[in-house]
């Protein structure tokens, strides 16, 4: 288990550090995919705070098309749906009732539109349609709001697991810097302007 | 360091010679000052003493949490209106400022532009303008200049002197801080528009200097404190050398809830809560708040008593008024190379060819442009704020992909102006919400002046232009038209003048109506100057205790 978990961790990082203009970015979805797979079946055994069994699985697929898993990690790689677990623990009850409310009536757009009771069993084009429809609305700021923190905020609050967020905009997690810090400084440093 | 050991203890029951309430910009010097001169000194802070080493780049803790702001999560919730007709409601981020030793000196960008000499005598230059409580200060540029250059050396700024300057008596301590791409794009755009760019003076120190670190470029400026004590923060420069003085005592996690007077209408006893809700009163000889322009105000209104019925030090009735935000606008441009803006500090380049706008505009206001990241260089609040250009989607996979651009590949163009003081802006006492202490809340009723909005469009206008010359490949831009709704930048609260019927405090920052009490801080500003305020409130503070230095050694206080 820790291996594994050690070498996909290895592995995205020399993946996402070569992604731009490598071929091992061709490999790369089909491993994302499998990543996946095998988390959605491991949410179900892990201990949430308070979210429910039912919630996770919604959210996470929600959080998962809002930040999807393609070329690059998504909210998933990221461990999005712990970050949403712990921070809806800590004083933001209200923000959990805004999303409590808002997947029901999700839900009953699912089985209106599609006949299907959960979001996160319908198609990918399904879902996309379901969550278009719900721009603007309370609920999906919040589950938006949520998965991007999730994504881009320190590691310790439960989401961006190997820091694949900073990894995903370019952002090094790190304290010291020298110039050049950008191409057009380095220019203006060999030109001596 | 012998810091902890040096402090004295002071008995709550007998009187020091100065209470000073708030360890900020301002309060940060004026504790210093005090001490150094072998004043006796109680510094109350309502926040905990951070050092560099409690700080973190962290996000959700600071811009979700407020963990060094503090909102309604922390128990301290404001109210917001634009106007006395609507209901004011609770709302976060209104006034923003650290809770903390240095105050807000601690998480601010360091941006120290000083003002200049117009700033002081503006409305004389420019005439009066109708329905503002636009006014002179009562003291000139040259007067504070001295003051401005202590705050250079003592505190820490690095820049270029220059004719582009205003006139200063000494050069600056330390070289400016290397130019980043972002500034490489506006000095480049800047002198093809004919104008004149300039290296920015930041209270950050980019070498050695009183024996604090040159700056790293972690990047984390806006927002954060500094890991390194580069940052000139009031906490890094002035705050240490109070304690080994040996006559500062700094209680951290006070909560000033009121100023007393005595039978003579002196003040004469600061009370406050203890983190545990203990109740406490130190008695002084004199009383200095420097607890911002948005504390200072609240502290005088909830100090009423049946001398001062109107709130202490209030005979005029202007305290509370005249609060000035600075006004804001942006402009973002994507450009194809590695701009890289999130590294270093917040701006190294700055314009200032438009500090006094041509009055055939129509309408009064200036300010300067810089160069930054769009969103302080935070990732979280990068992606939050994605799908920046044009329809481009806000989720999705191609959200995704854009973010990748966006965080790397894009300078903001910001300009930073004036405000006019009006009698409408106010922080006031709201009658229907309290904070954890039972306290009044802080409300807010603010509506910029029209005038203000037009400068900020103008400066947005100006960005756009420089974005464009720059080679943007794509551009976006906003400011705000229906007016601002919170700051950071609270000034004018506790205005100083001449004239006791319309200001709060002499030019020494002396109460009109309390001999003993000083208030100083962003409070005391006439203006708001060009939008960067902080070191006008250091070099002000520094001004306001060779003054009180000199009352008390006279028995003059």
């Amino acid at each position: 288990m820790i291996d594994t978990q050690l070498s996909r961790r290895a592995f995205l990082r020399s993946a996402s550090g070569a992604a731009k203009g490598s071929i091992i970015i061709l490999g790369l979805p089909a491993i994302l995919v499998s990543c996946e797979k095998s988390k959605k079946a491991n949410l179900l055994n892990e201990k949430f705070s308070v979210l429910s069994k039912e919630e996770v699985q919604e959210f996470h697929a929600i959080a998962a098309r809002i930040i999807p898993t393609d070329e690059t990690p998504g909210a998933t790689e990221a461990g999005v749906i712990y970050f949403i677990d712990n921070v809806l623990n800590d004083g933001r009850a209200a923000e959990h009732e805004t999303l409590r409310i808002g997947l029901r009536e999700m839900q009953a757009a699912a089985a209106q539109k599609f006949n299907v009771s959960y979001f996160h069993e319908l198609e990918s084009e399904q879902q996309d349609q379901l969550l278009t429809e719900a721009e603007g609305t309370p609920f999906f700021g919040t589950i938006r709001f949520l998965t991007i923190a999730g994504m881009f905020s320190l590691p310790e609050y439960g989401g961006n697991r190997d820091k694949v967020g900073y990894e995903l905009i370019g952002f090094e997690d790190r304290h010291a810097w020298h110039p050049p810090y950008g191409s057009y400084d380095a220019d203006y440093a060999e030109r001596g302007e | 360091m012998a810091e902890a050991n040096a402090q004295p203890n002071y008995p709550t029951r007998e009187k020091v010679d100065f209470v000073i309430v708030g360890s900020g910009a301002a309060g940060g010097v004026m504790a210093k000052e005090l001490s150094t001169a072998g004043f006796s000194v109680v510094v109350l802070e309502q926040g905990p003493y951070l050092k560099a080493a409690d700080f973190k780049h962290d996000e959700w803790g600071y811009d979700v949490n407020k963990d060094l702001t503090w909102g309604s999560r922390q128990g301290y919730p404001q109210t917001f209106r634009k106007s006395v007709d609507d209901d004011a409601v609770t709302r976060e981020s209104v006034l923003d400022y650290a809770h903390n030793v240095g105050g807000s000196s601690v998480h601010y960008s360091g941006n120290f532009w000083r003002f200049r000499p117009i700033d002081f005598m503006e409305a004389s230059v420019r005439g009066p303008i109708s329905g503002t409580n636009f006014a002179d200060w009562p003291i000139t540029y040259d007067e504070l200049e001295p003051y401005y250059t202590k705050v250079d050396w003592e505190v820490g700024v690095s820049g270029l002197a220059g004719p582009w300057d205003p006139p200063r008596s000494r050069e600056y301590p330390c070289p400016p801080m290397p130019v980043k791409s972002s500034d490489v794009l506006l000095e480049r755009a800047a002198k093809k528009m004919g104008l004149t760019p300039y290296p920015a003076p930041v209270a950050i120190l980019s070498q050695p200097h009183n024996g604090r670190p040159g700056c790293i470029h972690c990047g984390f400026c806006n927002g954060y404190g500094c890991e390194v004590n580069a940052k000139s923060s009031s906490m890094a420069s002035m705050i240490p050398l109070a304690l080994d003085s040996g006559n500062c005592e700094l209680r951290t996690g006070c909560t000033v809830s009121r100023v007393n007077t005595d039978e003579n209408g002196r003040a004469n006893e600061v009370v406050y809560w203890e983190e545990d809700g203990r109740e406490q009163a130190q008695l002084a000889k004199a009383v200095v708040i420097c607890a911002n322009g948005a504390e200072t105000p609240r502290l005088l209104l909830a100090s009423e008593s049946e001398q001062h019925p109107n709130g202490l030090a209030n005979s005029s009735g202007v305290v509370g008024t005249n609060l000035m935000f600075n006004g804001y606008s942006t402009a973002v441009g994507l450009f194809d190379e590695p701009v890289n803006a999130h590294k270093s500090v917040p701006a190294t380049r700055v314009v200032h060819d438009f500090y006094e706008l041509d009055p055939s505009l129509g309408y009064y206001g200036g300010g300067g442009i810089d160069a930054r990241h769009f969103s302080a260089g935070r990732p979280m609040n990068a992606a939050l704020a994605g799908g920046l250009f044009g329809d481009a989607p806000t989720w999705g996979s191609e959200y995704k992909k854009n973010l990748q651009k966006e965080f790397t590949h894009t300078a903001a163009f910001d300009g930073h102006t004036t405000s006019l003081p009006l009698a409408t802006n106010t922080v006031t006492l709201d009658p229907n919400v309290q904070d954890k202490w039972g306290r009044a809340a802080m409300r807010t009723t603010y509506l910029d002046h029209p005038d203000d909005i037009s400068t900020m469009k103008f400066f947005y206008e100006k960005s756009m232009e420089l974005l464009d010359a720059a080679g943007a490949t794509k551009s976006i831009g906003s400011y705000t038209e229906e007016g601002q709704e919170g700051n950071v930048h609270l000034l004018g609260t506790c205005r100083m003048g001449n004239d006791p019927s319309n200001s709060v405090v002499d030019k020494f920052h002396r109460s009109h109506d309390v001999e003993n009490l000083f208030m100083v801080d962003g409070s005391s500003l006439v203006t708001s100057g060009r939008g960067q305020p902080t070191m006008t409130i250091m070099a002000l503070a520094f001004r306001a205790a060779d003054s009180i230095i000199q009352f008390a050694r006279r028995g003059e206080i």
